[in-house]
């Protein structure tokens, strides 16, 4: 797993420097106010409704009914996974939220190993709620604290506008090797969320750049991948297990993906915000 | 903020230990990239600071640094993917994630003079410090203040007015409903709080002024007054419910209302905001307070002028305080007064306040009525000198 999490950041750090090479200077524009404060609007619709579904997920938990809790844990997530360009700003919350057992020195037996991941791990391969109780408390109130948090901050602009290739960085570097849900394969929500979120910010901006050629590879290259997810997708709007996709749909993927996050680089630049 | 990202070939064994063709071909592709940043000389590639960062902890652990551009290169000695953040309180100032074991990538920052904590691999190893000090070229980026400056705070006033525009309407709607229903108490108490998102957004709101002749005459303005076809509005239904005890007759003026503030929502969130208006409208509101609005009181019916003149005050604090980050790194002591300006208002509405709430505005005499007006005209006066620093 780490082999292929080597050569993904490798690749991906590649293209990114060749694509940043790339970029045009332009000046920034008023005209950005408006898909800017779009943004924000998006993202705070994002976390009230993570606030709601985590209040759901959490009182399954507490129910104790692991299946239920089990087929929350992804489309809660995904609020998450759609805004977290801004989400991982706050960087307790997301250590708290997000963090993976790899990130402590005991891994999945340090007791600070909370949040999504730590709860994902007990229902997954513990089979049971037991003793998450804790743990769901604590994401209920981070979720409520970033949703005030989200509501208070004024967006950095080079962050949202660099925020598409950031989600795109980020299946690439630690999503596409499965890393991420390991415990219940439901990768490939997050990987849609991630898409949904970098391309939210591409359409926001698109009217503003002056590149139909560029565009075009950036819309096609979208579509790529989620037709590629379309072929995993269940009849109510879920996915199937990461383990089913093929190594072909990988390979697409990870191609696509390093593409779509070396054109999205050029962002900033072609924004005035380099 | 991380401004480009550069994999050097691995030093260490482990890696090569590992590794099939493909990666040796991506290395080789690496190290032509790398050679060829290095000929074309984009001056990118050595990095000011290196740091390492092992199993347990960083070297070096602490670092001073001019405040500017700065660039680190992050040295991964660990055996696990890292990632190293400066962090600013909670705040991510800048990052670079998923470094692999052995690999080292360039993170580049405009930094601020201040002391920052610094990440560092495992969560459970110590931060580290890094203090960035003055310098000729933090001064430099810090006066230079342009359009990029603004961008984020026009952004941010523009969700405020979106997202109160849409309140204005959601309460005006229950107001509505409940003069239907023809239940007083609960439309006075309505009432009271449904004016409060259209006082926090009156800055910009009375600009509109078809809509604001609609939306907030008040009968002192009109040639009949009360018995004026043209007294409508948030007074015409105070008058209504304060001084006639009664919903009857009101529930048009309601939807007529409501209707008024669907258009203004819709104009809101159309307005184009330019970093001139933005500094020109806190200061106007503070001054129409101080001129006359607090002497005066408009709510004559109800007499809740205290909770309006808190929700103008919460409209003007939320653009100062876009403006005060703005002004703030190039004259802080600027930023100081306004801060100190909008505490002194603060204070002031806090003494008026009784626990229950705000009391009648007959209760505030004369003299109370001065001091706020005349906080409120130091505080214009502070923000109109926002002009030749950032304007």
């Amino acid at each position: 797993m780490s082999l292929t999490r080597i050569l993904c950041a490798l690749t991906f750090a590649l293209l990114l420097g060749a694509g940043g090479a790339q970029a045009q200077s332009n000046q920034a524009s008023l005209e950005l106010v408006e898909p800017l404060a779009e943004y924000k609007l998006y993202v705070a619709e994002h976390t009230a409704s993570l606030v709601e579904d985590t209040k759901e997920f959490v009182g399954a938990i507490k129910d104790g009914d692991v299946e239920k809790a089990k087929s929350l844990f992804a489309p809660t997530r995904r609020n998450y996974e759609k805004i977290e360009p801004i989400a991982e700003l706050f960087a307790d919350l997301d250590v708290s939220m997000d963090s993976r057992a790899d990130d402590y020195e005991k891994g999945e037996a340090d007791p600070n190993f909370g949040g999504f991941h730590r709860i994902e791990y007990v229902l997954w391969e513990k089979n049971t709620t037991e003793g998450l109780d804790k743990y769901a408390d604590k994401l209920l109130a981070d979720v409520i604290e970033l949703d005030s948090r989200v509501s208070e901050l004024t967006f950095p602009p080079e962050i949202v506008v660099g925020g598409a290739a950031v989600l795109m960085e980020e299946v690439a570097a630690t999503k596409i090797s499965g890393e991420e849900d390991r415990y219940s394969r439901t990768d490939l929500w997050d990987f849609e969320a991630n898409f949904d979120g970098s391309r939210k910010i591409f359409e926001l901006f698109k009217p503003l750049i002056d590149d139909e050629a560029f565009i075009a590879k950036v819309e096609s290259n979208f579509a790529d991948v989620y037709e590629v997810l379309a072929d995993y997708q269940t009849e109510d709007g879920g996915f199937v297990s990461y383990e089913k996709l093929t190594d072909m749909d990988r390979r697409v993927l990870s191609a696509k993906v390093n593409t779509l996050a070396e054109e999205l680089s050029t962002l900033r630049g072609r924004l005035g915000l380099g | 903020m991380p401004e480009q990202q550069k994999e050097t070939a691995p030093t260490s064994r482990w890696v090569y230990g590992g590794l099939g063709a493909a990666i040796l071909l991506t290395l080789a592709g690496g190290a032509a990239f790398y050679a060829a940043t290095q000929k074309k000389g984009t001056g990118e590639v050595a990095s000011d600071y290196t740091v390492s960062v092992s199993a347990k902890s960083c070297e070096p652990n602490e670092m001073t640094v001019p405040g500017g551009k700065r660039s680190f290169e992050i040295v991964n000695t660990s055996d696990r993917p890292i990632e190293w953040e400066i962090l600013d309180g909670v705040m991510v100032v800048a990052e670079r994630e998923n470094i692999a074991p052995g690999f080292r990538q360039t993170l580049t920052a405009q930094l601020a003079p201040g002391e920052y904590e610094i990440t560092c691999g495992l969560l459970s190893n110590p931060r580290g410090k890094l203090t960035v000090t003055e310098s000729e070229e933090a001064r430099a980026a810090a006066a230079d203040v342009g359009l990029r400056n603004f961008l984020g705070p026009l952004s941010e006033y523009k969700v405020y007015l979106v997202l109160q525009g849409a309140r204005t309407v959601a309460e005006a709607e229950d107001l509505a409903t409940l003069i239907g229903e023809g239940d007083l108490d609960a439309a006075r108490a309505k009432w009271e709080v449904a004016r409060l998102p259209y006082k926090r957004v009156e800055p910009v709101a009375y600009r509109f002024s078809d809509l604001e002749n609609s939306i907030d005459p008040v009968a002192d303005y009109l040639a009949e007054r009360e018995g004026d076809a043209g007294f409508t509005g948030y007074h015409r239904i105070e008058y209504g419910l304060f001084e006639e005890n009664s919903t009857e007759g009101l529930k048009p003026v309601a939807d007529q209302l409501v209707a008024d503030l669907k258009t203004l929502k819709t104009r809101l969130a159309k307005l184009k905001l330019d970093p001139a208006l933005l500094i020109s409208i806190p200061a106007e509101m503070a001054r129409q307070l101080a001129q006359g609005k607090i002497a005066k009181g408009e709510d004559r019916y109800a007499e809740t002028d205290l909770a309006d003149i808190a929700a103008n005050f919460e409209g003007i604090r939320k653009i100062a305080g876009l403006l005060q980050a703005v002004v703030k790194p190039v004259d802080p002591a600027l930023e100081a007064e306004i801060e100190e300006d909008i505490a002194d208002i603060g204070a002031q509405l806090d003494a008026l306040k009784a626990e229950d709430g705000y009391p009648a505005y007959s209760s505030v005499d004369d003299s109370d009525r001065a001091a706020l007006a005349d906080a409120f005209g130091a505080l214009a006066d502070t923000l109109d000198r926002l002009n030749s620093v950032i304007g």
